[in-house]
């Protein structure tokens, strides 16, 4: 056990008192909460495409799109989020050299039942791009919905990997509560702009080559 | 229009905002899983954000610039509730004072959308959107926790009747409240209590937990004319370190 705690120039952490030899302490796994990761697709403007954006991890789907808000959009404006958790994101294989997903998928879609779900389908246009939403379409299960989106929201270009999430899997912001995007347009203090980590790392590098110089 | 009642409207709200926003940033680093941290930390920093819009308020109307006002104050020159400058305290506490402020924040607010005082009324319509997300965040935690395990129920229902004679000192009256009612600036604190009583009962119905009767609960009071607890004045060492080593410094 050790006797001492971390001091640290932060006040808020020496408050912690984290004993000294924390880092030497085996993690215990089994404590670990392992919570289930989201998928957050953002919409930048009004009228404009929803986006992948990135991952959450949370406790609920509810919590899961109040947090993707401050993860992905705290620094910018935004006018929707929708977040799914990522076991309900079905989704294509990769293609390459120029080989539309779609080109694979051989088959007919079939016609719609009363029992169909609405999907939303998100196209991969370029590598190291985000997934871009391209539309929705009514199918009877996923299969016939990757049909369906060959049907009506295929484009000219290779599309390189397609995901389906049914609309019910989506969670959005409610209209009345879309007021949420209105926040204070200066957000200059969420930024370090003040502080020119560049400027530093010039003048340490000069100061050592001075020295080491002589 | 009475000058003297719109200050000491303005400092006491901007005050809480600026205390409550360095308390919560304490969070920064530590929360309970990074997601929460990065929103707590972010409503902090909306916090600190609303109280500069108001601390520049003030300075139009002749008090000192933002920082001076924020960094060079000592205790018994704050106007906040001593409820925002109770230390963190563990995560549940944390939790109960974010519900419990957020909702009379917002309802003041949407209060003040409507003041006669036109700058201010255009501010809490601008920040009406930052206001409700919080209300949303503290409702959906505090509906999930206070549902969950017995534990989560217990320290949430202590921390909720520990919290709640301290945030009734949140609407403490103020020696102007009839000056700000007949110039039409702010509907006063009775009618806010009223209101929130109501909201923050729709979400506690939701879960385990219990409102006691608040009626008998005592108040405290005494932030708002500088009276506070033995907690205030380090935080205000420890916010105003830089500025005081400092004060032209940026960051």
């Amino acid at each position: 056990m050790a006797s001492t705690f971390i001091q640290s120039l932060d006040p808020r952490v020496t408050r912690l008192q984290m004993p000294e030899d924390i880092n030497q302490q085996p993690l215990q796994s089994e404590a670990l909460d392992q919570l289930v990761t989201f998928q957050v697709f953002m919409q930048k403007k009004e009228g404009k495409n929803f986006e992948h954006a990135g991952i959450v991890h949370a406790p609920t789907v509810e919590l899961a799109l109040l947090y993707a808000k401050e993860q992905y959009s705290r620094r910018f404006t935004c006018s929707g989020m929708a977040v799914a958790e990522t076991s309900t994101v079905m989704a294509s294989p990769y293609t390459d050299g120029g080989i539309s997903v779609y080109q694979l998928l051989e088959g007919e879609a079939e016609a719609t039942t009363a029992t169909a779900d609405v999907y939303e389908v998100f196209h991969l246009m370029k590598r190291g791009k985000q997934h871009e939403h391209a539309g929705s379409v009514e199918a009877n299960s996923v299969e016939d919905a990757f049909y369906k989106a060959k049907e009506s929201l295929m484009p000219e270009k290779p599309v390189l990997n397609i995901w389906l999430i049914r609309r019910d899997d989506l969670l959005t912001v409610d209209e009345e509560d879309k007021d949420i995007w209105n926040t204070l347009p200066e957000k200059g203090y969420r930024d370090a702009a003040a502080y020119k980590a560049g400027d530093k790392l010039k003048d340490f590098k000069e100061k050592n080559e001075a020295t080491s110089s002589h | 229009m009475n000058t003297d009642a719109l200050k000491e409207l303005l400092y006491k709200i901007a005050d809480d905002q600026l205390i409550l926003g360095h308390r919560n940033s304490e969070w920064t680093g530590v929360g309970p899983l990074l997601e929460e941290d990065i929103a707590f930390s972010s409503m902090a920093q909306d916090k600190v954000g609303q109280s500069y819009q108001l601390y520049q308020m003030l300075h139009q109307m002749g008090e000192q610039e933002p920082d001076t006002v924020a960094f060079m104050r000592n205790a018994n020159q704050f106007h906040n509730s001593q409820f925002v400058e109770l230390p963190v305290g563990e995560y549940d506490f944390s939790l109960i004072r974010h519900f419990l402020f957020d909702h009379a924040e917002l309802i003041r607010f949407s209060m003040l959308s409507q003041s006669s005082y036109e700058p201010l009324a255009q501010l809490a319509r601008k920040i009406k959107g930052e206001l409700k997300y919080h209300v949303m965040h503290a409702n959906s935690i505090i509906k999930q926790l206070g549902n969950a395990t017995e534990e989560s129920i217990s320290r949430l229902q202590k921390s909720l009747e520990g919290a709640l004679p301290y945030a009734l000192g949140l609407f403490e009256p103020s020696p102007f409240e009839e000056a700000l009612k007949e110039g039409g600036i702010f509907e006063g604190e009775t009618a806010l209590q009223a209101k929130w009583e109501e909201s923050i009962r729709k979400i506690v119905e939701q879960t385990a937990l219990q409102l006691p009767d608040l009626k008998t609960l005592t108040p405290v009071y005494g932030g708002r004319s500088g009276v506070h607890t033995e907690h205030l004045q380090p935080l205000l060492d420890e916010m105003a370190e830089v500025f005081r080593v400092d004060p032209t410094a940026e960051w």
